[in-house]
């Protein structure tokens, strides 16, 4: 039976429904809008590269980039090309591949029953031949390579080396130039077999849609598919040590100014749902209220010349691993690490007072409804389902947090034991 | 599209209120259009970072940031754009709308007090901006005008086009120059900021649920300072190019090179073939179905992005692809085929119609976000379009083959810039 969640405040509902093959299927109708946006995502990203599914013997170790190249593959089968029978449908698809998750999506102001039948059946038709596999290393090698210019990219994947010893998080998406070479038909069939089962995966709606004949067109569409159920898939994670391979790591780029980023390991993992959206919401607002645009220290090092408006601070909260990321382009790297270092020590010293506290709740509360006007937002949400979370949680998860929350975190999360510091520096 | 209401206040700024209620946010953008003048374009650039740094009643960046923020994470941007030969500064304010406020009853209006703040009332000391907020923000100026080589896409469209329209003011670049940063003091650049609030011809766009006789009441309420007689600006020249292409190759420390072709295309968004010329880009490489994906990419494995876009107000197109640098010699071939295809009407009928679709469909997605709404209606403005979307949709249907390939004929190739690897490295 569907389910449908209410929130007064937004003035939206979310419509659930989980088919028979275990599929989660969540429409947000929004009224007046021309574009129709779904997503079809699998709890598949580049971190899962070690696996064994209940039932169905050996462990299986895989290249990595492999979540990455089957995403790039899934749009071609035998009939060709896939972005093509979009296109005649007047609708744009895509997808991308995160850490945690593949996604698939089209939008389309026109056809959407049709669209949806297309990304359904592209999604469930895995065609996989030596030649295409070969065809399309080319252009995932200009795809790294591209990558390999991009400053943010790199200080990111750095820093993220310097965190984890052994975790798979800190290896660049979609591998390396070297590590696809190893991907062959069969390694993606192999993954697509067990990670594209309708129960490791979920559809997410928004648009001027009607829900319920939505929930019966996936029902009809995956019956096509004879699922028989599948085991249960047990992703293999090396045990990630407390403390962190480096402290420091940089690289030269063409830059004109050299970045820092810090980055804070979570050494208390394994939580989802509530408790993890709680801890996302308590860390973030912590970290804005240390590091945001409105804090004394950004301004004092704004005002300096040590950093600049796109200085950042996000919080990343995943049920095997999480971090916190601090940082942007400066004029001087050592300067900045010593300036932030104090400042954090300042910050514990001081503790979060209730005001500042209820100002940036206020803030957040005002983000988050902002960001029920675009449709792409509103499907992210769906990845909060993969840990677990309902995401109209949001707002009384935000009302029930208290300033005390925030201050333990202060001190518990900043800690000098579990941060390391990627820099990139101008050549030369 | 969403209809607006056209109005003016009583100094002279054009507004334009789109009502709706599909949004939960009221966006307000106030443009200022300059012509983008080697001499100007550095100060107007430089303006609203020094504004941001502090108002009378909001003297230091921390407490304007803390007042946007109290307003449930409003939003204050500043955008500088290039549209043709043209540099508009921007003001973006972004709210949500009252009435998924339980306790808030007129956020919009304090929201307004603050721009207005920023915009009329600036901090000084002896009759002119603060000297450290100007020495700051042009530290951070050239930071800006330097970084843009941090982003090498954007970095070789950008020195394509510059090489390109060396001679015209096209190529000046939006955030100005490191020379002219350099001349720039406090008093200086105060001049040039009371000369500029009286002269540039300036505009507002407000879309939301709002009555407009409300918000023009609101505005006129706010918006109370006196300007003068505004500027006339220059129209954009569309030229044809002359004598040889233009070959450029740079050498900086990268892993990809990056390939541009910019061509000249005769036509400007002002011009009764800009539909055709729409979708002779839109063919070439403006989806995934189109010729440089297709040939580029998924034939010949040589590049991740490889697309074509146009400078609607300008009459140009750029061709950009990252690529192996040892693929340079294969990459322009094909390239080079798919315009002599375009040329000769070497396009299918699918093709044809699968663009046509996907045109159609980006302007009718556009209708979804405020900001897409503000940015055509600027545009339509510029060029004196007055289209609706269906009326928009109804002449793009009409483009036929002959028309493309009519289009096709005309476009001229410029110039080639190739950035590539550092020899010896």
């Amino acid at each position: 039976m569907p389910r449908v969640v209410e929130n007064k405040l937004l003035r939206e509902k979310v419509y659930c429904y989980r088919t028979e093959e275990g599929l989660d299927v969540f429409v947000v109708p929004k009224k007046g809008y021309n574009k129709k946006y779904a997503t079809y995502s699998t709890n598949f990203g580049s971190i899962n590269s070690r696996f064994v599914v209940e039932g169905e013997g050996q462990e299986v170790e895989v290249p990595d980039g492999v979540a990455h190249f089957l995403e790039h593959k899934l749009f071609e089968d035998e009939e060709g090309n896939v972005f093509d029978r979009f296109a005649a449908l007047g609708a744009s698809s895509n997808a991308f591949t995160g850490s945690t998750h593949t996604t698939y999506l089209f939008s389309t102001t026109e056809n959407f029953t049709r669209c949806l039948e297309i990304l359904l059946d592209f999604v469930q038709t895995p065609y996989f031949t030596d030649e295409s596999v070969e065809k399309e290393r080319g252009i995932i090698e200009q795809e790294i390579r591209m990558y390999e210019d991009d400053p943010g990219w790199r200080i990111y994947f750095n820093l993220l080396g310097a965190l984890y010893q052994k975790h798979p998080v800190k290896k660049d998406i979609a591998g390396s130039v070297e590590s696809i070479r190893q991907i062959t038909k069969d390694v993606l069939y192999q993954c697509y077999r067990t990670f594209y089962h309708p129960s490791n995966m979920i559809l997410f709606v928004v648009g001027d849609v009607d829900a319920q004949g939505i929930f019966k067109q996936v029902e009809n569409n995956l019956k096509k598919y004879n699922y028989r159920p599948l085991g249960e898939i047990k992703n293999i994670f090396p045990p990630e040590p407390e403390a962190i391979a480096e402290s420091y790591v940089e690289q030269r780029l063409a830059v004109s100014q050299p970045m820092l980023d810090l980055g804070f390991k979570e050494l208390d993992v394994g939580y989802d749902g509530k408790p993890l959206l709680r801890r996302e919401i308590v860390t973030s607002l912590m970290l804005e209220i240390v590091f945001g645009h409105s804090s004394r220290l950004i301004n004092e090092l704004y005002e300096k010349g040590l950093v600049n408006d796109d200085f950042d601070a996000a919080y990343v909260a995943e049920i095997g691993y999480g971090h916190s990321i601090i940082g942007g382009e400066t004029t001087d790297p050592q300067k900045l690490l010593e300036e932030l270092t104090a400042g954090i020590k300042r910050a514990q010293k001081e503790g979060i007072k209730e005001e500042v506290f209820e100002h940036h709740r206020r803030k957040r509360m005002g983000e988050f409804i902002k960001s029920f006007n675009t449709l792409e937002y509103i499907a992210n949400y769906g990845g909060y389902h993969f840990r677990g979370i309902n995401f109209f949680d949001y707002l009384q998860v935000l009302q029930d947090i208290t300033v005390k929350d925030v201050n333990e975190r202060l001190h518990e999360h900043l800690n000098s034991r579990n941060m390391a510091c990627s820099v990139i520096l101008p050549v030369d | 599209m969403t209809g607006f209401v056209r109005k003016s206040l009583e100094n002279g700024i054009d507004v334009y209120i789109h009502p709706t209620k599909k949004y939960k946010t009221v966006l307000l953008q106030l443009f200022f259009h300059c012509h983008l003048n080697e001499d100007e374009v550095t100060q107007n650039a430089l303006l609203p970072a020094v504004l941001q740094r502090g108002s009378a009643n909001y003297p230091t960046r921390q407490e304007l940031v803390l007042h946007l923020e109290e307003l449930y994470g409003a939003e204050l941007v500043t955008n500088i754009l290039k549209k043709g030969e043209r540099q508009l500064i921007c003001y973006s304010l972004n709210l949500v709308h009252d009435q998924f406020l339980p306790a808030e009853n007129r956020l919009l209006e304090k929201g307004l007090l603050i721009l207005c703040d920023i915009l009329t009332n600036p901090v000084t000391e002896e009759g002119v901006f603060r000297a450290d907020y100007v020495r700051q923000e042009k530290e951070q100026h050239e930071k800006i005008i330097k970084g843009l080589i941090n982003d090498k896409r954007a970095y070789s469209v950008e020195r394509c086009l510059q090489e390109m329209c060396r001679e015209e003011p096209f190529s000046v670049f939006k955030y100005g120059s490191l020379e002219k940063l350099a001349k720039i003091d406090a008093a200086s650049l105060y001049r040039h900021y009371r000369d500029f609030l009286q002269k540039t011809p300036a505009e507002i766009h407000i879309i939301g649920d709002l009555d407009p006789e409300w918000v023009h009441a609101l505005l006129q309420k706010v918006f109370t300072f006196s300007r003068g007689p505004v500027d006339e600006l220059p129209l954009t020249a569309v030229k044809k190019k002359e004598g040889e292409i233009n070959y450029v190759r740079e050498e900086l420390d990268v892993s990809q090179g990056k390939l541009v072709l910019g061509c000249r295309t005769g036509i400007s968004y002002k011009d009764d073939e800009y539909l055709a010329l729409l979708m002779y880009d839109g063919i070439l490489g403006g989806f995934p179905h189109s010729k440089l994906f297709q040939n580029v990419r998924e034939k010949a494995s040589l590049a991740y992005y490889a697309y074509s876009r146009l400078e609607k107000h300008k009459g140009l197109m750029v061709i950009s692809a990252g690529i192996e640098v040892k693929n340079y010699e294969r990459t322009m071939d094909i390239i080079k085929k798919q315009l002599q295809d375009m040329a000769k009407g070497d396009f299918s009928e699918e093709v044809l119609e699968n663009t046509y679709r996907g045109l159609r469909n980006q302007y009718l997605e556009e209708e979804d976000s405020p900001a897409a709404i503000i940015n055509r209606t600027v545009d339509n403005i510029m060029a004196g379009r007055d289209w609706s979307t269906e009326e928009l949709l109804r002449r793009l249907r009409a483009v036929t083959r002959d028309d493309i390939v009519r289009v096709a004929k005309n476009i001229q190739l410029d110039t080639v810039y190739f950035l590539t690897k550092r020899e010896g490295r």
